[in-house]
């Protein structure tokens, strides 16, 4: 196991900088989610950490070593690919044992390790099937497998459940988390989907356009998002971002719409801003308290209903707990928990306060 | 109710007319496929029969597929007057190595140019194209030239000189391996520890295993029914190719049949056994275009 330390990343393709000086920490053991739209240059990233592709500017450190021009193959890394990348025509067992024989260990040593790493991932009864017999989540293990017999210092994942159906993806981020506390490899995980990110990481890279936008722990992004573009990603149905100006001397926001939203606490800041709330911090009011809007669409799911209501020109979210009675066009009364309300500046879209 | 059951029972009776025209249209098809086949065989046949036959017979008419009198005659003369064992031995030779070559060739260069980013590449791939469009009639001259400088004619290298490299061969392996072969699984192995001549030997070529085994087949029929190049590069009758040697049965006047048909029937014979074990790479290549999931 080792740190990986990225220090000021850049690349070029030509004239184009897709990673624009990005500087990243992955302590010793720690399981970090790059997660970003596509094209934000995460998985140029993860890539370049492998040996993938060139570095331009800046250096990456894996356990203190720099690691700009080694090959791939001496950086002691392991990587699992979206389409898992299993080699076709060898066994399951030979895939997985695959860079052990390149490696030339002993065939005793080859043998145990497979079928160890075959244990843990529940692949014992495949080994001697070829990957097109195996079914996709199963062909994800057999790569994880490949990754695990290695014994490396750092993992590396490009969005390895993507190809995968919703139930299987749930089921193997509980496995992918299983196994990474039962190993405590330093792992680098890329992928789009931010509830993997969230449910998965133990500290989160937000990337957009090749720069970083914020690093934390999941739910400090969840909490205290440094900007609208964070704010808006992480988080599922996302945050409600609402422009307007400060009133009442900065105890509230009159949004658009002529609606006035509270605030807690005294906002630094005087002039337009961009007031945030997240669909579960708005309730049903009371007649008097907080603002009128009309549903245009509710989506009950069981354990609770998401209303969207049009504030003005926009589209607000709601997500309620209990179980109501709205339909579309109904004019419903919405409270704010103005404890839990963001505040972030019009033009710099940062977060106030 | 019993409106229902009305209405429903001209159904089967439907349904049944349906499949005995469906049956009736498959059989006029294996019918129609079934003489087709005969008379593409057919040529073939008379070709093994006259081989057997006496020159008296070969024009009787009407023809024999059976002779009625059958001979070895043309066949003891064919291995006595020419030396067909080294015509076919030399063919089988000059189309194996060419075979190897062209598959070689293929392999790497189709490889490289599928799965290498270099922009120069693309140019060389183009002009490789290129040359497919120029007849061989055009450069036939200057090769045989150059064959002459390098002293190799009348030999098995002179033979290859114009068979080593084959500009659809390239193409045909480029287009599998960018079909079939994704990068993660070259940048999977680079990672694994590979080295770029081993991904090559125990990962690219293992993939494309139908392709070569087809682009193979089409080699090796490539070199064995040449005859314009075999034709100027060789002068000796010992040094001539099967397709040559053949030809020496005709004349500006006459047509030795007898002896031509045992020749060309004692030839099929490497060729077929040779489509019979490569037939299902040659099926498998040419139809799925190397398809793997």
């Amino acid at each position: 196991m080792a740190s990986v330390d990225i220090q000021d990343v850049r690349k070029f393709y030509g004239q184009l900088e897709t990673i624009k000086g990005v500087t990243v920490d992955v302590p010793d053991g720690a399981f970090v989610v790059l997660v970003g739209p596509s094209g934000c240059g995460k998985s140029t990233l993860l890539r370049m950490i492998a040996g993938l592709e060139d570095i331009s500017g800046g250096t990456i450190s894996i356990g203190g070593r720099v690691i700009n021009d080694v090959e791939p193959k001496h950086r002691d890394i392991a990587m699992v690919f979206q389409n898992y990348a299993l080699y076709p025509h060898m066994t399951i067992a030979e895939n997985m044992g695959f860079s052990l024989r390149l490696a030339k260990r002993p065939k005793d040593e080859i043998d145990q390790r497979v079928r160890e790493a075959a244990a843990i991932l529940g692949l014992s009864d495949y080994l001697d099937r070829y990957p097109r017999q195996l079914s996709g989540g199963q062909r994800q293990r057999v790569a994880m497998g490949r990754a695990i017999v290695r014994n490396p210092q750092v993992f590396l994942f490009d969005e390895p459940l993507s190809n995968l159906d919703a139930k299987l993806r749930v089921q193997m981020r509980a496995e992918l988390k299983d196994i990474h506390a039962r190993l405590k490899t330093t792992t680098v995980y890329v992928t789009h989907d931010q509830i993997e990110a969230m449910t998965m990481a133990d500290r989160i890279v937000v990337m957009r356009d090749g720069i970083v936008e914020q690093v934390g722990a999941p739910l400090d992004l969840y909490d205290r998002p440094n900007n609208t573009f964070v704010a808006s990603f992480i988080g599922s149905p996302s945050m409600n971002l609402l422009p307007g100006l400060l009133t009442n001397g900065g105890r509230s926001v009159r949004v658009e719409s002529g609606a006035e939203l509270p605030l807690e606490g005294a906002p630094p800041a005087a002039g337009k801003v961009i007031y945030g709330i997240r669909p579960e911090h708005l309730h049903l009011a009371a007649d008097g308290e907080g603002f009128e809007a009309v549903a245009t669409n509710v989506e009950p799911t069981g354990s609770e209903t998401l209303v969207q209501v049009r504030v003005g020109e926009q589209i607000v979210s709601a997500q309620l707990r209990d179980r109501v009675h709205i339909r579309a066009g109904d004019t419903v009364r919405l409270g704010v928990q103005a404890a839990k309300a963001h505040l972030f500046d019009a033009e710099t879209s940062q977060r106030l306060g | 109710m019993t409106q229902t059951i009305a209405a429903s029972t001209p159904r089967p009776k439907a349904g049944g007319r349906m499949k005995t025209r469906g049956k009736l249209i498959d059989f006029a098809i294996d019918v129609f496929l079934f003489c087709f086949s005969i008379l593409m065989i057919l040529p073939l046949v008379f070709l093994v029969s006259n081989a057997f036959k006496t020159p008296e017979e070969i024009v009787a008419w009407p023809p024999r597929i059976i002779p009625s009198d059958p001979t070895l005659e043309n066949f003891r003369s064919v291995l006595a007057d020419t030396p067909l064992p080294l015509w076919i031995f030399n063919s089988v030779a000059f189309s194996t190595l060419s075979m190897v070559a062209i598959v070689m060739t293929s392999a790497i260069a189709g490889y490289v140019l599928a799965k290498f980013p270099f922009r120069s590449l693309n140019i060389i791939f183009i002009l490789i194209l290129a040359t497919a469009i120029v007849p061989f009639e055009v450069y036939m001259i200057p090769l045989y030239f150059q064959a002459q400088a390098l002293g190799v004619l009348n030999s098995l290298w002179g033979l290859l000189l114009g068979y080593l490299v084959m500009s659809f061969g390239i193409f045909l392996i480029r287009q599998n391996v960018m079909h079939s072969i994704p990068d993660e699984l070259l940048e999977a192995a680079r990672i694994d520890g590979a080295g770029e001549f081993w991904i090559f030997w125990r990962i690219v070529l293992p993939l494309l295993r139908g392709a070569l085994g087809a682009l193979a087949v089409l080699a090796f029929f490539q070199a064995w029914t040449s005859f314009a190049w075999p034709m100027i590069v060789t002068t000796t009758r010992n040094s001539y190719t099967i397709e040559v040697g053949l030809a020496l049965f005709q004349t500006g006047f006459t047509v030795d049949l007898g002896r031509l048909s045992a020749a060309s029937a004692a030839v099929l014979v490497p060729s077929i056994t040779l489509f019979v074990i490569l037939r299902r790479n040659f099926v498998q290549g040419v139809a799925s275009t190397g398809m793997k999931e």
